[in-house]
């Protein structure tokens, strides 16, 4: 029969988000913490990121994705986290309740006190961005060949395009090179690249890897295997411009062309999810719209830095040990929080009175000189010596200021502008 | 079965292509005794026409009273009404509406409701635009009326058309794949046929159907009969993410024109919406390229009717060739020479709905003009029901924990967004599955919104595995589509540890 079990929180996903919040929640005294993982092993999709480059704020050295997650794993065992992987949960019931299964013990009905959705994100496929052409064999998003050059040890190509600057699009330009296939360019249909300048750097430039920004693939040629792309310039409305069209023959197309939360089992849990961006709208403590569901990382919304993702994954895990336990202050004041002409989107969406608060945020175009990223009503300044798209942004604010603003307050707006 | 086995290989018939029409009529034609062959060039089914449309199963008010079309169409939608439980493939009945924005379309619609009437359609009505958006809250509000039939439905024409072959291939037809066609073996002066000529060896049969969808006009011409010309026209679609799927339930049709049936607007089988076609002539035969101009076309159209779709909700598009011809009708004959040759070509829209019928009356053909040539006793072992690879994703607790119990394959999800699991995966290839694309026509991983990202590489190590091949030999659909071309040189390097 199909068993139900009891436990005081549940995570979903043992990336970097799900570890931290199982040693969250222990660290705030729940009991019983169990993370479930659809994987055979822990750490989500850090394990196949095997170049350095993480964890400079949390270790104050740079480790490679197995590394930084081989730390937080041991760090969870010690603290007592239960791991159950290779277990799917494939259905949540509005009630935070979940189903899961797994071969050796199949279907189980999972009781929590309270649940951390820590599920991450997903690529977005060529479909998604409508580029014309044929489907042959020989796209892929930059993450699904990642995992086959990194944990199976096979080429998906020798002559690779890719379409997007996003970090992962990135860092496989690099890696296919290594690998001995030529990388014909990278091309972005933005004027700004998507991922970070020190991947630009170190990925592109370092091996004369072409980059091409106001780009973008405008055809797919080949019936059997990826022969060719047509690549275009793009005008100010990102339509390709007639007559700049030019053929680039290459047998592998990848895609990094953004990333997106992964919440159909938010949705099932009846949490609202925002618009923008694509994750559950949260508070400061990461609880969502139903009370005993918290989420954290990239569920939420795309983080730039994995050390973001996990120590919110903490604070979400602490969060719902306390709700568990009955400890988690309620609100007395709510805030909206809203973003300004050059916030494209951000994180949480309110805040309570009650804990302090990091809103994090992205802006919509790039400033390249001095600029101020600020909360209203005087909460926040801080001068930064440019802003960029690929790159978050923080504002800090207090529990205390928050408490000492005017009764008619109900909303905060962030931005980021000039100087 | 290995190139070098088919060397020769008697039958009594042979068809060519495994489109819905070939794969329907081999599936009748295993009700009787004989050995059936069915030849299809690509390396799963259905790779043409019938792969990429509209699902539709048109009610049949479409085509002109007296056409073959108007005799097949509506015939062929009871047949899929029938044989849906036997067969067990999905069919959603939602009815279909035909939407009219001018005042010439609202005339047009009486001379559909007329023709629909004469060629037995049921249950047809003209209905005002604001009873239309009660029913539809998302149609246009510039639809002044619209033609509500409600024995229009929507297929997963997919799992029709591998129903049909997985029940003719139980009752014994053999269906042989990257098989193609490449001539016929006729006597002397073509007066008769005796078999066909592939890239696999000779198929030996004193029947041969030409079933080949686009290709129907090169077959003909092997048999010297020069009628069949095809003109590809080819038509390009969206699907949208489930998210949008709740728009529409019935099936909207602009008012048709003299280019085709135009952009239509359906929720599919699996709640996706499904939006198009295009209808753009071309020369090629095998060019299923979709292009800008085309899909803003079908996005432009079907805004039109439902304005609430979002631009953004794709999550593919694809296109079809469809085997338009230049009477415009079906062109099922036998032919007197070569004795033994019949052409089932031209079947383009409503061919998907047509073929259950068409199938019937060729096997009444072969019954009453071809005796000579093959003769038609019942199979003792005819079984007239199947069932599909279960779909995990549509069924209750339960239902799931009774699956797992008796393999625990079934609770190893290998498609996430659609929830298909191991066993599925394994279940179709033991029954015929080599390729990436043909699993996910099995069992739909790889056809929700991450497009395989995910999946993909799960579904071709278990090929690989399944099939005892090593994984670079695993393609996307067959030919030279293989995912991979080798090691890293790390693999190397480590001594393939």
């Amino acid at each position: 029969m199909m068993t139900d079990i009891r436990i005081d929180v549940a995570v979903i996903g043992a990336g970097p988000a799900g570890v931290a919040a199982g040693i969250g929640a222990r660290e705030a005294g729940a009991e019983h913490v169990v993370v479930f993982e659809r994987d055979w092993d822990l750490g989500g999709i850090l394990q196949q990121c095997i170049h350095p480059g993480f964890g400079l704020h949390t270790f104050k050295e740079e480790l490679t994705g197995p590394e930084y997650m081989h730390r937080w794993i041991e760090r969870a065992h010690g603290a007592g986290v239960t791991f159950r992987t290779n277990t799917m949960v494939f259905r949540m019931e509005e009630d935070g309740s979940f189903w899961t299964m797994n071969p050796d013990e199949g279907i189980q009905h999972v009781h929590a006190g309270a649940v951390v959705l820590g599920m991450g994100c997903r690529e977005r496929p060529l479909g998604a961005i409508r580029v014309p052409g044929s489907r042959p064999a020989g796209i892929y998003t930059a993450g699904t060949a990642q995992r086959f050059v990194n944990m199976e040890g096979y080429m998906p190509g020798n002559r690779v395009v890719v379409l997007g600057s996003g970090d992962i699009g990135l860092i496989m330009a690099r890696r296919m090179m290594w690998e001995g296939a030529s990388v014909e360019g990278v091309f972005e249909i933005m004027s700004w690249p998507g991922g970070l300048r020190r991947n630009i750097a170190q990925c592109l430039d370092d091996y004369d890897i072409p980059f091409h920004l106001d780009h973008t693939v405008t055809q797919v040629h080949g019936k059997d295997r990826l022969e060719g792309v047509t690549v275009a310039k793009v005008d100010a409305n990102k339509k390709p411009i007639l007559g700049t069209e030019r053929f680039v023959a290459c047998d592998t197309l990848l895609l990094a062309v953004g990333l997106i939360p992964e919440n159909e089992l938010s949705r099932m849990a009846g949490v609202q999810i925002h618009p923008v961006t694509g994750g559950p709208v949260v508070n400061q403590c990461l609880q969502t719209t139903r009370e005993n569901v918290f989420a954290a990382g990239n569920v939420v919304i795309v983080y730039d830095l994995v050390d973001w993702v996990s120590a919110e994954g903490y604070k979400a895990g602490k969060n719902a040990a306390l709700f568990a336990l009955d400890g988690l202050p309620k609100a007395t004041r709510r805030f909206d929080v809203r973003g300004g002409e050059n916030v494209r989107l951000f994180s949480p969406q309110w805040l309570s009175d009650q804990e302090d608060a990091t809103i994090f945020l992205r802006v919509t175009k790039p400033i390249e000189q001095r600029c101020r990223v600020t909360a209203d009503h005087g909460l926040f300044s801080k001068t930064l010596r440019y802003a960029r798209p690929g790159e978050m942004n923080e504002v800090h604010i207090k529990a205390e200021q928050l408490r000492m603003l005017p009764p008619d307050v109900r909303e905060i707006i962030v931005d980021v502008e000039e100087e | 079965m290995g190139a070098v086995e088919v060397i020769q290989r008697l039958f009594d018939v042979i068809i060519i292509g495994a489109g819905i029409v070939g794969a329907a009529l081999a599936r009748e034609l295993s009700a009787y005794a004989m050995r059936v062959a069915v030849l299809d060039k690509a390396a799963e089914i259905p790779s043409g026409a019938s792969r990429a449309n509209s699902a539709m199963i048109h009610a049949g008010y479409d085509d002109k009273p007296r056409t073959q079309k108007a005799r097949f169409c509506p015939s062929g939608n009871r047949r899929f009404h029938e044989l849906q439980g036997s067969l067990d493939f999905t069919l959603r009945e939602c009815g279909s509406y035909v939407c009219a924005f001018e005042e010439d379309e609202i005339r047009h619609l009486d001379v559909l409701l007329d023709q629909g009437r004469r060629n037995g359609v049921p249950g047809m009505e003209i209905i005002s635009g604001d009873t239309l958006r009660d029913r539809e809250p998302h149609a246009s509000r510039e639809i002044r009326a619209a033609l509500w039939a409600p024995s229009g439905a929507i297929v997963n024409n997919f799992e029709a058309v591998v129903a049909f072959m997985d029940n003719a291939q139980q009752n014994g037809v053999e269906l042989f794949l990257e098989t193609q066609a490449t001539g016929l073996l006729c006597s002397e002066e073509k007066q008769e046929v005796f078999g066909v000529e592939t890239t696999k060896g000779r198929f030996l049969a004193p029947v041969v159907i030409n079933a080949a969808g686009v290709h129907a006009g090169e077959i003909s011409r092997m048999a010297g009969e020069e009628s069949v010309r095809i003109r590809p026209t080819r038509g390009e679609y969206f699907i949208t993410d489930k998210t949008v799927g709740h728009l529409v339930k019935g099936f909207f049709f602009a008012c048709p024109s003299t280019k085709g049936k135009g952009i239509t607007v359906a929720s599919t089988a699996e709640h996706n919406l499904l939006i198009g076609p295009t209808s753009t002539p071309q020369t090629d035969l095998e060019d299923t390229s979709t292009t800008m101009k085309g899909l803003e076309e079908v996005l432009d159209g079907a805004r039109k009717l439902v304005p609430d779709i979002p631009p953004g909700a794709a999550i593919t598009s694809f296109a079809g060739v469809r085997a338009n011809t230049l009477s415009g009708d079906f062109n099922i004959a036998v032919l007197r020479k070569p004795r033994g040759f019949v052409n089932v070509a031209g079947i383009k829209s409503p061919g998907f709905t047509s073929a259950p019928a068409i199938a019937l009356h060729v096997v009444e053909m072969l019954r009453e003009e071809l005796s000579d040539r093959v003769i038609m006793t019942p199979n003792p072992r005819f079984v007239p029901e199947r069932t599909h690879i279960p779909r995990f994703a549509e069924l209750s607790m339960e239902e799931r924990e009774a699956l797992v119990r008796r393999d625990p394959r079934f609770a190893q999800i290998v498609c996430r967004c659609e929830t298909v699991t191991e066993a599925q995966v394994v279940e179709a290839i033991r029954r015929g599955a080599r390729t990436v694309a043909a699993v996910k026509i099995w069992t739909r991983a790889g056809a929700g919104r991450c497009q395989g990202g995910f999946c993909g590489p799960r579904v071709a190590d278990i090929l690989a595995r399944e099939l005892g091949i090593p994984l670079e030999e695993v393609t996307r659909h067959g030919g030279h589509s293989r995912l991979l071309v080798g090691r890293t040189k790390e693999y190397w390097f480590r001594g393939n540890e």
